[in-house]
């Protein structure tokens, strides 16, 4: 679905770049997330792709369309959902969906369904400029979708959003990509990566510095360790030990042996943990 | 076209909400209905003389031949209302014109031309003059506001789409248009629609409500849709670069300065002064749509000057381009 080779870009035109000597390939189905902290040049990435941004050095290929030379028609088949609610404040969330439905030249969803999908329908003849942070997010969100887009880019999608509507975007994701969709998520929550991504970027400074799954990460640069809650002589006592050392997993042994276990939980690496063990830098 | 009609039909639906489009489109219809009614002989013929009733009636008959001729019992009472109206009384020692003061520049000496002809009929003058034509054809002041106003509507045309792409702007939703199978020529065209409109039908709301008649339309819509483009660049222009309406408003407003200095100077310079103002498209509009408003413009004045306006337009599209093309984007 995408390809990208040697990718370079720089706003001042100089050797100051943004996003430099880029690889990867998506393939079709996968859900790709794009992780960096701010400002690594993950949604620069995102703008190339998407026709938002010139290309000025390298090779892309979007949904089978150069991105060099693109085609209006490419848009039929790709959905954008910004980081930053874009939405015209003066019309009313139907008449949002109702205008940009409009300029597709491909069958397209019922707007009155989408919102209904995101629980915006009770207030689909409200102005979008009365809504909520929220609410406008979950419009553009859905914006994205109409055009039923065989590569979907997703900006930021849970970010400012309280758990339950992040939890709702994310099944929406998740079920779109059963359905066959492809992602671009570009994000900077490890969470959320971690929870709907087939294989991660870890971008920095412009610089893709690794991919792959996030479980195959977790299996290379994590540690297994448990955390053990246990009370000795009536003391409750808190410790962490490895399964890969011969001495911790005796003492895990004896502990259960001992059965007087208050709490007990695996404690994988997280991607940040090894996000920052690869890059030397945090995710925010 | 689909998408081009998607386009305008969203302008006029944000811009009914705020009533945007409503006031501006109410714009040239209150100009020019303050014109007309701030203006008494505005729609009069260019002269109008009150009488006694017992002036004689070779002079009253003599008088009607070049002006509205009313008689009254109160001349004083007639000649001190709002418009444009002399005295004349025929008395002992002649006649006698009366003024208020307040009438339109120039109209007195027309007058005082007009009696002073009929009472020196009677001189036997060594040669022998025929009186045919007293050379005005229209209320100047009539003449140059439908003018005035009419070039003005191409700012608020600008103006119009100005603000709807300071809308988009603000809202960011450029960016969304962008992602969409909308080319570039659509969105530029359904955001240019309403201001061309606005424009074209500003110029015929000023002519019908002033009373123009006899106009050839066809002509006064080439020449009104060549100065539209203009309108149109600057307001894309500044439209594009402006994420807030005032800011944008204000920089629109400094293109009143090129209108007035190119109208006004077209009035006052003498002809040999007027090439200084031939760099701009409103002097070349100014200078047709005058021809058109007398009745006296050819197709051959119409297509040079629109053509020269389309060049001039051209050259400007030219350095702003980039400047469009990057807000654009």
């Amino acid at each position: 679905m995408i390809k990208v080779n040697g990718l370079y870009h720089s706003y001042s035109k100089d050797e100051n770049y943004a996003v430099k000597n880029v690889d990867f390939e998506i393939a079709k189905g996968e859900v790709f997330g794009f992780l960096g902290p701010s400002g690594a040049g993950k949604s620069t990435t995102q703008g190339i792709l998407t026709g938002l941004l010139p290309i000025q050095k390298g090779e892309v290929e979007v949904v089978g369309y150069d991105i060099r030379h693109p085609k209006r028609e490419m848009f039929n088949k790709i959905g954008v959902s910004f980081e930053q609610s874009n939405v015209y404040g003066k019309l009313t969330a139907l008449e949002n969906l109702e205008f940009y439905r409009k300029l597709f030249d491909v069958e397209t969803m019922k707007s009155m369904d989408l919102l209904k999908w995101v629980g915006l329908d009770h207030v689909a003849n409200k102005k979008a400029g009365e809504f909520s942070k929220g609410m406008k997010h979950r419009l553009t969100f859905i914006r994205s979708m109409l055009n039923n887009p065989e590569l979907w880019f997703l900006d930021e999608p849970t970010t400012g959003l309280d758990p339950a509507i992040a939890s709702q975007i994310k099944d929406i994701v998740k079920e779109k990509n059963n359905q066959g969709t492809t992602v671009f998520l570009t994000t900077h929550n490890m969470y959320v990566a971690d929870e709907l991504c087939h294989r991660v970027a870890f971008i920095i400074d412009g610089e893709i510095k690794l991919i792959d799954s996030p479980r195959n990460l977790k299996l290379q640069h994590g540690e297994k360790f448990v955390v053990v809650e246990h009370l000795e002589n009536d003391v409750l006592k808190k410790e962490q030990l490895s399964l890969d050392i011969d001495q911790d997993k005796a003492r895990l042994n004896e502990i259960i042996s001992s059965g007087k276990i208050e709490m007990m939980h695996t404690k994988e690496a997280t991607l940040e943990e090894i996000f920052i063990k690869v890059t030397g830098r945090g995710l925010e | 076209m689909r998408r081009i009609l998607n386009i305008v039909r969203r302008d006029i639906k944000s811009g009914t909400r705020d009533w945007l489009v409503i006031y501006l489109a109410a714009a040239p219809i209150m100009f020019a209905l303050v014109l007309k009614m701030l203006i008494p002989s505005v729609g009069d013929s260019t002269l109008n003389v009150a009488v006694y009733e017992d002036t004689p009636p070779a002079v009253i008959s003599y008088l009607e031949t070049y002006a509205k001729v009313i008689e009254v019992v109160d001349l004083d009472e007639r000649i001190l209302r709002m418009d444009d109206v002399f005295g004349v009384i025929v008395g002992d020692s002649g006649i006698e014109i009366v003024a208020q003061g307040n009438e339109m520049e120039g109209t007195v000496d027309l007058l005082k031309t007009i009696v002073g002809r009929y009472e020196n009929q009677v001189i036997d003058l060594p040669i022998e003059v025929e009186f045919t034509d007293i050379g005005w054809i229209m209320s100047p002041m009539k003449l140059e506001g439908a003018n005035l106003l009419i070039i003005f509507n191409t700012i608020l045309g600008g103006m119009l789409i100005l603000l709807n792409l300071v809308e988009e702007k603000m809202s960011n939703t450029i960016s969304a248009i962008n992602v969409t199978p909308t080319k570039r020529r659509e969105f530029i065209i359904g955001k240019g629609f309403l201001g061309f409109f606005l424009t074209l039908y500003g110029g015929a709301a000023v002519v019908t409500i002033l009373g123009f008649e006899g106009i050839n339309y066809a002509m006064l819509f080439i020449s009104v849709f060549a100065i539209s483009f203009i309108g149109a660049i600057i307001g894309f222009s500044i439209g594009v670069v402006s994420d807030e309406p005032i800011s944008a408003i204000a920089s629109m407003k400094t293109v009143f300065i090129p209108v007035l200095a190119s109208i006004f100077g077209a009035i006052y310079l003498p002809t040999k002064w007027l090439f200084i103002l031939y760099w701009s498209p409103f002097y070349w509009a100014y200078d047709v749509i005058k021809e058109i408003l007398l009745v006296q413009a050819t197709w051959g004045q119409v297509f040079k000057n629109s053509g020269i306006i389309l060049v001039i337009t051209v050259l400007v599209f030219v350095g702003l381009r980039k400047k469009i093309q990057n807000g654009l984007s």
